[in-house]
């Protein structure tokens, strides 16, 4: 199965397996993104001087982003593991970045585990095992995704809630989460 | 950096790299490449006292990374978790908080994730369960601060 042709816009992808990170061992920077690298190092928050160091020098953080920067001319852009080394911070910024790129009609594809990462950024999520598609859904609070993803706490504090017969709706921002809690105590 | 006897350690940085991780040789590092079985045979047959984890706790679900630690803990191993993401930090005792490759804060895990504007300053968030309770405890909804969400859930509906 090729994951090019999945359908969607900005796709989750939980994989059974391992995922194994792209790796350009010693290659400088420079040599892996092969256009506009300025810009493209810019929009993903790297400075420019990482150009001339080694990817294997980088941290995980940073290693991730050269290669998105390395794939922003792509019409489809597969990221394996792209939270690993993100701080918070980072993550919304790159869920808007993401949301930015697929408004210019590109695809992408993200393959994680973390499945924090979906929130409030993807469409459709796929669950994948050796190469097939077992599940296709575009509910973030379906259980079937907790198997074998890492559930998100804000969903895990629902689910709990509704162990003791609370019934919150579907909420994916703490702070309408809270408005809701306070609305059922007062 | 120092690691007592007993106690189970997070390393929150926003820089790990080879050079970050030359600190940890000592130890043997189970790193993402590792799949979830695997780990639980290394940890079954660890002889060691410490047994550090770097990046990889993303890879597990919830129900996967509680087996790690109950076996780790039946085994009597502690560990070091090294990562950036903050929700990790609240199944470890003592944090160290790191700005590149240096310390700026240490501590006990209840008191190291208090320090909200230190780690906005860094770009983290609070952990989910601390967040929501502190603005709980804004709204003289709960009163004092979780960091496990079932006592939370707990409490709140009881």
């Amino acid at each position: 199965m090729e994951l090019k042709k999945l359908e969607g816009s900005i796709i989750g992808v939980i994989p059974s397996d391992l995922i194994k990170q792209e790796n350009f061992n010693s290659t400088l920077v420079k040599d892996i993104i092969k256009v506009k690298i300025d810009d493209s190092l810019k929009m993903v928050k790297l400075d420019l001087d990482i150009k001339d160091k080694a990817f294997n020098t980088l941290s995980s953080m940073e290693k991730n982003k050269v290669i998105l920067a390395s794939k922003l001319q792509d019409d489809v852009i597969i990221l394996n593991n792209f939270s690993k080394g993100l701080i918070t911070k980072e993550r919304e910024y790159f869920k808007k970045l993401f949301k930015k790129i697929a408004s210019y009609h590109k695809k992408i594809i993200l393959v994680t585990k973390d499945i924090e990462l979906f929130l409030n950024c993807v469409d459709t999520i796929y669950l994948i095992n050796n190469d097939n598609i077992v599940y296709k859904t575009n509910d973030y609070f379906d259980p079937a995704l907790y198997i074998e993803g890492d559930i998100p706490p804000i969903i895990d504090f629902i689910y709990k809630c509704e162990d003791l017969k609370v019934r919150l709706d579907e909420y994916t921002d703490i702070n309408e989460l809270i408005k809701a809690i306070y609305r059922i105590k007062s | 950096m120092k690691y007592e006897e007993g106690l189970n350690y997070c390393i929150l940085s926003n820089q790990i790299n080879l050079e970050f991780l030359k600190e940890f040789n000592e130890y043997v590092i189970i790193d993402d490449n590792k799949t979830y079985t695997e780990v639980l045979e290394i940890i079954e047959n660890f002889l060691e006292k410490r047994i550090v984890f770097n990046e990889s706790w993303y890879t597990y679900s919830k129900g996967q990374r509680k087996k790690i630690l109950d076996l780790l803990a039946l085994r009597k191993i502690n560990y070091i978790n090294i990562t950036s993401n903050i929700e990790d930090t609240l199944l470890c005792d003592y944090i160290y908080v790191f700005d590149k490759d240096k310390i700026v804060m240490e501590g006990k895990k209840e008191s190291v994730l208090k320090e909200e504007k230190i780690l906005k300053r860094l770009g983290y968030s609070l952990p989910f369960v601390v967040d929501l309770s502190l603005q709980l405890n804004y709204y003289n909804i709960l009163d004092k601060i979780y960091f496990n969400i079932e006592s939370l859930v707990h409490d709140l509906w009881n």
